[in-house]
């Protein structure tokens, strides 16, 4: 039994990717925003959403090498990419050194000194040479083979490692002064003891290292209050997350997954399964705690909706089978009918009518409740009844009778018993449907649940949420397929076997 | 080598004769035996019989002339007249250039001698502004029979126009989306392996979605969300449960003795599939389609009266249920709607499951059974 659980859980995998994969080709719908030539702001918008990523393979992952080359080669040839190059070159740093300075060997003098005079910002930054040297073409070229020959050890992963260890475990201002010295280099690092360190004094010289080396950012001070030092972790975080490729090198195996992970896809499913949802375009509020604070109320109402509707659909149906062609039969099938084909929207507008405007909350609840299980009583009960029907007429409920066991005894322990089980593996099919029928009773009765927001965000087009609304359904609704299969295997041992035989496992 | 054809020709001639008459006499042998039933006549027969099944079909049949007959029960155009000599018949279907801009107020105004107007029941069309004074006129007032909404458009406008909106829209979903639920549901059957597990988790991971929740999210983001849009989005996502139906009718028709049979005397599989498999998935398709239609007209309901308000004024009885949450004294805006939408889904629903049970042979023993004891 244990086995066939597992066995369902993790062939849900592939549903739960596939089922991303259709909300990420949804989230493509949304318009990207436009591409903003030599607008900063514009710029980071585009890279936030990661729309210059190729959507699902990356075959050439750009790396700090690949950047920093191609910027060399916009400044080494001058003309109107060169300020450009210059721009990337500064943003890239200290991380794009390695690549940079023995590339300067093989350039010739004229542009040897135009590359050199790009790259005084990082030298300035680093604290490192005089302005007036780095200015001059053929003294910045011969400071920075200088500064390539001594310095080139510095310019090691474990040099840094080390550094930053040495940083964590004991701050001064030396060590600090080491690590802004590495800039942009050190930052992969620093950005990692960031995220485990606890100290705020600590916290505070990380801060103040990532940004002086990205020129941007908060800064933890030391008095900060936790909930402010969180934030600032986060956002840097969130920083690398989008940024991290730049500063990094690709080499071997990280090449190879760079070609899924560096894709807008692979960013947003990385996004997602991280719980990282973004924040709300109509008041800045995470998504993350808004979905929080609407879930419960849209649980409250589904989950006892479904007991309400399964605590009236199964007698109902159940006792309509058996007494089939009898006045209650007729009677019930044919306002179960009715009610089936009623839209939940229009049940719910009418209860609303019968109520003044000034109900108490528990009130609406009730009524809210009552017309979301209006629609899954009567599906609930119309299987019900034709799964009894169907048991009703085998064999073993003629053998039963022929025994002498009461009628009650036969409809309820002999048929309703294998009756229920059709019901059970409908009911997580029910789901979706039911959580949809939630969104439009808590809009018609202004419940501040999930789908009341909704309709708010859909008004103001607030992307975020609405990816995050259907992630949250779609991961609620896998979870009650998988309850409701198994739930079917638990009761019916043919399920298993039947399932273990189609997908090739077990004894055959 | 003419001479060396000749018997050939014969003897294929004598063949062809006399399959002919095989084939003659079996037609005659039909004949000649009481009414040849296939299943198709059984369960239209069936379907004849059941009188609620015959009540939903004519008031769909009702509903479905009202949409296609739209214009001359309701619009701001004549259905046919006489304007400054010229003669125009149904200018709401045709479009002429040179009456654009006049409407059926005009014409009473400006009409010249010899002018003659074929006015529609009711001189409003659905998207026509009305006046600020014919807001919320309550019904049979003004000529308007059932009153108008909070834009002073006309409702029985948007009722019939409604009618065109909600069916068109039911069986161009049901049709796109019988063809990807057969052809994908027929291929995972009939494939099997590494095709069926794939279409099943795609199934899996579209029945996952609430349809409610992606139409309305969809509708979001889309930067000029059309009916086409629309029509779209249910299609893609509503497709799951045919193909699910279809995979087991095929993976059941592929147990039968008759596709062993069809296989033994050398049929391809194309031809199993096509010949003998798809058939007898065909009816339950069927069903679901009708079932489908009903599913999409009322999503597209629940998706208009949700977004009251929305740009496009295409007429839609969802709209107008969904203006009356906030106009409480109007209670047209419910009722006449509503009216015409549960009737649709009633009728739809009566007539789908009158199918069902035609087509059903297990039910037909059992309905045997009890017409034979009572």
């Amino acid at each position: 039994m244990l086995r066939y659980a597992l066995r369902r859980v993790l062939w849900a995998i592939p549903t739960l990717l596939a089922t991303s994969l259709v909300l990420f080709l949804v989230t493509t719908l949304a318009p990207d925003p436009p591409p903003g030539h030599d607008d900063p702001v514009a710029e980071e918008a585009r890279r936030a959403r990661f729309v210059d990523l190729p959507r699902f393979v990356n075959t050439s992952p750009q790396d700090v090498e690949s950047k920093a080359a191609a910027a060399v080669k916009a400044v080494a040839a001058g003309g109107v990419d060169q300020a450009r190059g210059a721009r990337v070159l500064r943003h890239l740093g200290g991380a794009a050194l390695p690549y940079v300075l023995p590339m300067l060997e093989a350039l010739p003098p004229e542009a040897r000194g135009r590359v050199a005079v790009a790259l005084a910002p990082v030298a300035l930054r680093m604290g490192v040479g005089k302005q007036e040297e780095l200015l001059q073409p053929e003294s910045a070229a011969l400071f920075w083979s200088r500064f390539w020959d001594d310095r080139a050890l510095d310019f090691t992963r474990t040099a840094v490692d080390r550094a930053v260890v040495r940083l964590v475990e004991h701050g001064t201002d030396l060590r600090e002064a080491d690590l802004v010295a590495l800039d942009t280099y050190a930052l992969p690092e620093v950005i990692r003891a960031m995220i485990t360190a606890r100290d705020h004094v600590v916290l505070e010289r990380l801060t103040r290292i990532a940004h002086h080396a990205t020129e941007r950012g908060p800064v933890i001070e030391s008095d900060s209050d936790d909930a402010h030092v969180r934030r600032a972790v986060a956002s840097w975080e969130e920083w690398w997350f989008v940024h991290g490729t730049d500063l990094v090198s690709l080499d071997g195996a990280n090449r190879a997954i760079a070609v899924v992970t560096e894709t807008r896809y692979g960013k947003w499913l990385r996004r997602a399964a991280s719980g990282e949802l973004g924040v709300s375009a109509v008041d800045g509020e995470p998504i993350v705690e808004k979905l929080r604070e609407r879930t419960p109320m849209t649980v409250l109402l589904c989950s006892l909706s479904m007991l309400f509707s399964w605590c009236a659909a199964v007698p109902l149906g159940a006792i309509g089978a058996w007494r089939r062609g009898k006045p209650f039969d007729w009677v019930s099938s044919g306002a179960m009918f009715l009610l089936y084909a009623t839209p939940t929207f229009a049940v719910a507008e009418l209860l609303r009518r019968l109520t003044s405007d000034h109900a108490v909350g528990a009130a609406r609840v009730t009524l809210a409740i009552v017309a979301l299980s209006v629609g899954s009583v009567a599906t609930l009960s119309r299987w019900q009844r034709a799964a009894m029907l169907d048991v009703v007429r085998q064999d073993f409920v003629r053998t039963a009778h022929a025994k002498g066991l009461s009628a009650w005894r036969v409809a309820v322990v002999h048929a309703l018993r294998n009756a229920l089980m059709p019901t059970v593996t409908l009911a997580g099919l029910h789901l979706p449907v039911v959580l949809g029928g939630a969104f439009v009773v808590e809009e018609v009765f202004g419940l501040p649940g999930l789908g009341f927001e909704t309709v708010r965000a859909i008004e103001a087009h607030d992307a975020a949420w609405l990816m995050a609304v259907i992630l949250a359904c779609a991961v609620v609704v896998t979870l009650g397929l998988i309850t409701s299969d198994v739930l079917h295997g638990a009761l019916d041992p043919r399920v298993r076997e039947v399932l273990w035989r189609r997908q090739g496992g077990g004894p055959a | 080598m003419s001479g060396e054809h000749e018997p050939s020709v014969v003897l294929d001639l004598s063949r062809r004769k006399a399959a002919t008459a095989v084939r003659n006499s079996l037609v005659e042998a039909r004949h000649v035996a009481a009414p040849y039933l296939t299943m198709t006549r059984i369960a239209l027969a069936r379907l004849g019989r059941d009188r609620l099944a015959r009540a939903g079909a004519l008031v769909l049949a009702c509903l479905t002339l009202v949409a296609v007959f739209a214009d001359l029960l309701a619009s701001d155009r004549p259905v046919a007249c006489r304007w400054h000599g010229t003669l125009y018949v149904l200018p709401d279907v045709t479009h002429p250039p040179s009456l654009a801009d006049v409407d059926m107020a005009r014409m009473r105004r400006e009409r010249a001698s010899g002018d003659w107007v074929v006015p529609p029941l009711v001189a409003h069309g659905p998207t026509e502004p009305g006046d600020p004074s014919d807001v919320l006129l309550s019904p049979l007032t003004d000529g308007h029979p059932l009153g108008t909404d909070s834009s002073g458009r006309d409702l029985f406008a948007r009722v019939v126009h409604g009618a065109r909106t909600a069916l068109g829209l039911g069986l161009l979903a049901s049709l796109v989306l019988v063809a990807i639920g057969v052809t994908l549901g027929g291929l995972a059957g009939f494939a099997g392996g590494v095709v069926d597990s794939l279409v099943a988790r795609v199934v899996e991971s579209f029945t996952a979605i609430p349809t409610l929740v992606l139409v309305l999210v969809v509708g979001a983001l889309v930067p000029h969300p059309t009916t086409g849009t629309l029509l779209w989005t249910i299609a893609l996502t509503r497709w799951t449960e045919l193909a699910r139906l279809v995979r087991a009718e095929v993976l059941r028709g592929l147990g039968e003795d008759y596709v062993t049979a069809a296989r033994a005397l050398g049929a391809s599989p194309a031809r199993v599939l096509v010949r003998h498999v798809m058939p007898n998935a065909i009816g339950p398709a069927i069903v679901a389609a009708a079932f489908g239609v009903a599913s999409v007209v009322l999503l597209e309901a629940a998706v208009d009266f949700l977004r009251v308000g929305s740009p496009d004024a295409m007429p839609s009885w969802g709209e107008a249920m969904g203006e009356a949450r906030m106009y409480v004294g109007a209670w047209w805006l419910v009722v006449f709607p509503g009216v015409a939408l549960l009737s649709t889904l009633v009728s739809l629903h009566l007539v789908g499951e009158a199918a069902r049970d035609a087509l059903d042979p297990k039910l037909r023993e059992a309905s045997l059974e009890l017409g034979g004891g009572s």
